[in-house]
């Protein structure tokens, strides 16, 4: 027989309250785990977000137009093109992930309205834009067969206007070319969806401008600097840049404010279960005041008697943290629904991220914390004077 | 309270920023470019205009659809030609008197969509024709004046004796004057007939109270219903 | 600590006094006694008479106000001097049985890990073989994987003596160790008491209100308003 053995034959004796305790432990552990699981898997989905948003610098010669809609406002017209060795000079930088190559292009079409229009074209690298926009799902089809092939693929409101569909023609008139309409992407919500994406060298071919560009998308690496990286972007010559680290920056203050409110919960989570342990062992240890001055007269020193009660603590804290562990693990996929429906913007992917470490980590920290809880009631019962139970069985 | 109603702030934000990806829209329509300006020259003597949409989904579901289709002659095919497509009308005014519509519908040509605008007095007949949105080699000879004439005077009763999807029309119908100017552009040629039918039969269902249900040879069925 | 000679604890001139409110209370007067290697010395008095007092500051279990007490030779406490609470707990082990009336047995506790409590705190692993012999000599050994409450009073109080004995002590303190049982099972324990100074040579100081099992003792003593009134 050992004092473990006797601790945890002390916790069986009030069943109903020992369980009770755990229970209370287990809520925490449950609430820390889910609250830090879905920290990590919100902040992770965010960062996914904001992978799949693509390109987060755009780089263009100066005064070119960079959205489409200034350049159909523009009549088509004020395209402005850089070299295209600006690229591999961008992607050399530290900062960068990856670059993809764009060139823009319009042609007037006499017959589109009563005196014409003009219809633009982007031309794509196939091997590294589909990378940049991993939103990009393909409702028909799919990419280009060939880097120089005379294809098209269609964003989803250009497919719908041009009555579009895979396998169908698509005449670029001032050239009078037949392109092959490969793919016809969703809709994305972005202005790619009134796009037609033609291979990067097909548009260079057809319109006979090569080693030029319009654009170029750059993706930045997690902890790059953005505003850094755009000064250096400026110190090159006759280009502007145009970012989207407001969109980053929100996000990142998003999580921020998403983990203070986390802790703040975690630690009211903690205090609770700290009070709770604290309350229950020193309410034990009150009421065997008695029993504890008999062990003391048995020989047990206040070290023995403080071991004794903070063992039990210990167990109750282990036994709670641990099932509040297996309650938050098989019970994560509910906690993310629920909160998916709490909250008015939800990132797609797992909203809860519960890795082992993390299951460990709580285990310990709500154990420690019991354990620090533990300390008061175990000293109280320490200090157990031999003589008070005696005293207290003349009464 | 105070620090969530940021974070909720912030949510919405992003709501905006990458929620709209995943959201819900509607089919594309046909609309003209410059309603004031295509107004006045579809229709000389208008003062005026009014807007309203339709759509099969919201006038009559699935079953108008069948019968849209049934006097069409054709089902409504590809992913664009669907059920939810908003239909814009204009009511075209003259002084508060109302004299005619221009209804625009797409269709689909041989190198992209083809959008066919119709001027149509109170009795439905056509009074101007209009490809607003044309992709052709032969695009000039599509859009030549004569080519448009020879649509005007003619209503859906004409165009009854027109299979669009044999493209064959019965000689003893006004339509069968129509001729196609290039016979390489065969499709685009077929593509606006059908176009111009379906544009008559849609305003006919949504604003002539089906007057010319009647002269619909396969529609037997909808005139007992 | 133990050894062979004659007096085990002697008691000099023992006084404690209790404040209750602003009024002083003598719970011993004065007190001097001897108690002997292998004698039952019984206390006898009326309620409040100090008896406990008395036993709880042999057993070093409590502080006298003035005085002198001493374990063999080792002087316990006197006016210059007071043993620590370690070097205490370590005369407690090694010198002191304590039986108490209402037995406080651990509920959750078999028989044998009840009597095998003291052995946890001292550390010691052979435990089990004299558990038994034991249990065998108190009579209860039958008993050894019951629960507490799954014995009669007098079951119990064997199990609380044979956890008073578990240790080897040289002198047993017993608080109205007969006070919960009835006549039959008082005789047994009187019996058992009897049988330990005989074979073990412990000294038994029992605080009882039976003057009947006080004649068990090789000498009684007794207290009135904290002095003896019948010298030892």
């Amino acid at each position: 027989m050992t004092i473990v053995h006797i601790a945890c034959k002390n916790l069986l004796r009030k069943k109903v309250r020992s369980l009770l305790t755990m229970f209370g432990i287990a809520l925490s552990a449950w609430v820390l785990i889910s609250l830090f699981g879905f920290n990590a898997g919100y902040e992770s989905s965010l960062n996914r977000d904001i992978d799949s948003l693509g390109y987060q610098v755009l780089v263009t010669a100066k005064g070119c137009p960079y959205e489409a809609a200034t350049l159909m406002l523009k009549g088509g017209t004020g395209l402005r093109y850089m070299p295209q060795r600006i690229a591999d000079a961008i992607a050399q930088e530290s900062e960068v992930e990856a670059v993809t190559a764009m060139l823009m292009h319009t042609v007037f079409d006499p017959n589109k309205g009563e005196s014409g229009g003009y219809s633009a074209y982007l031309g794509v690298d196939p091997t590294t834009f589909p990378k940049m926009k991993p939103f990009m799902e393909f409702m028909h089809g799919g990419w280009f067969t060939q880097p120089d092939a005379l294809e098209a693929v269609l964003g989803y409101e250009a497919a719908e206007l041009e009555q579009r569909e895979v396998g169908d023609l698509l005449l670029i008139t001032e050239k009078n070319i037949e392109v092959k309409v490969v793919g016809v992407l969703k809709r994305t919500g972005t202005q790619d969806d009134g796009t037609i994406f033609l291979p990067l060298r097909t548009v260079q071919q057809i319109f006979g401008v090569t080693d030029v560009l319009t654009g170029i998308g750059v993706k930045l690496k997690h902890e790059a600097d953005i505003t850094r990286f755009e000064e250096k972007m400026y110190r090159l010559p006759d280009v502007q840049v145009v970012t989207m680290s407001q969109v980053k920056q929100t996000i990142m203050t998003l999580v921020t404010t998403a983990k203070v409110i986390v802790l703040s919960i975690a630690l009211i989570a903690v205090l609770i279960s700290m009070t709770g342990v604290m309350n229950t062992v020193l309410m034990s240890v009150m009421e065997r005041r008695q029993e504890l001055g008999i062990l003391k007269a048995l020989g047990a020193t206040s070290l023995d008697i403080f071991m004794l009660i903070w063992l039990e603590t210990f167990v109750l804290c282990v036994l709670g943290s641990c099932f509040g562990a297996v309650v938050a693990v098989t019970t994560s996929a509910l906690t993310d629904m629920l909160v998916r429906n709490i909250l008015p913007y939800a990132p797609r992917g797992g909203l809860m991220q519960i890795s082992m470490p993390l299951v460990v980590m709580t285990v310990g920290t709500v154990t420690g914390i019991g354990l620090v809880s533990g300390i008061y009631p175990s000293w109280q019962a320490g200090r157990v004077r031999p003589l008070d139970a005696i005293r207290s069985q003349e009464e | 309270m105070h620090a969530i109603r940021p974070a909720m702030m912030l949510g919405l934000v992003l709501f905006s920023v990458f929620g709209m990806i995943e959201g819900s829209f509607a089919a594309v329509g046909c609309d003209l470019n410059d309603p004031d300006r295509d107004v006045a020259r579809l229709f000389p003597g208008a003062t005026g205009y009014k807007t309203i949409y339709v759509s099969i989904e919201r006038r009559g579901g699935p079953e108008l659809l069948k019968n849209i289709e049934e006097r069409l002659g054709d089902s409504f095919r590809g992913i664009y030609e669907t059920i939810d497509v908003p239909y814009t009308i204009y009511e075209i005014m003259q002084g508060t008197e109302r004299i005619g519509y221009i209804h625009g519908v797409n269709a689909k040509g041989q190198y992209g969509g083809i959008q066919v605008f119709l001027a149509l007095d109170l009795n439905g007949v056509i009074q101007n024709f209009y490809f607003q949105k044309l992709t052709s080699r032969f695009g000039k000879e599509l859009r030549s004046h004569n080519f448009g004439a020879q649509f005007i005077g003619l209503s859906l009763k004409d165009f009854y004796h027109y299979n669009v999807v044999t493209g064959m029309l019965d000689g003893n119908s006004t339509a069968a004057r129509i001729t196609n100017p290039v016979p390489e552009a065969e499709a685009d040629f077929k593509a606006t007939l059908r176009a111009v039918k379906k544009n008559l039969i849609l305003m006919d269902e949504f604003v002539y109270g089906n007057r010319y249900l009647h002269y619909c040879m396969t529609c037997r069925a909808q005139e007992r219903r | 600590m133990p050894q062979q000679h004659g007096q085990v604890l002697t008691a000099e001139c023992v006084s404690k006094l209790y404040r209750r409110g602003s009024e002083q209370v003598a719970a011993l007067n004065d007190v001097s006694l001897t108690v002997n290697r292998g004698e039952i010395l019984a206390c006898v008095g009326p309620s409040g008479s100090g008896k406990t007092t008395l036993l709880n500051i042999l057993g070093c279990l409590e502080n006298p106000t003035s005085g002198r007490v001493k374990v063999y030779e080792q002087i316990i406490v006197d006016e210059k001097k007071r043993l620590s609470e370690w070097a205490l707990t370590k005369i407690r082990r090694q010198v002191f049985g304590y039986i108490f009336q209402k037995f406080y047995l651990i509920p959750t506790l078999t028989v044998s890990e009840n009597v095998m409590l003291p052995f946890v705190f001292y550390r010691k692993h052979d435990a089990p073989a004299d558990v038994d012999s034991i249990l065998r000599f108190v009579g209860i050994e039958h008993r050894k994987y019951h629960l507490p409450v799954q014995l009669s009073g007098g079951e119990m109080q064997r199990v609380a003596i044979a956890r008073a004995l578990v240790n080897k002590p040289s002198v047993l303190l017993a608080d109205e160790p007969t006070g919960s049982l009835d006549s039959t099972r008082t005789e047994e324990i009187g019996e058992l008491f009897k049988q330990l100074c005989r074979t073990e040579g412990i000294a038994i100081v029992l605080v009882t209100h039976n003057l009947h099992f006080a004649q068990i003792a090789d000498r009684i003593i007794e207290l009135r308003d904290g002095k003896l009134s019948r010298p030892s």
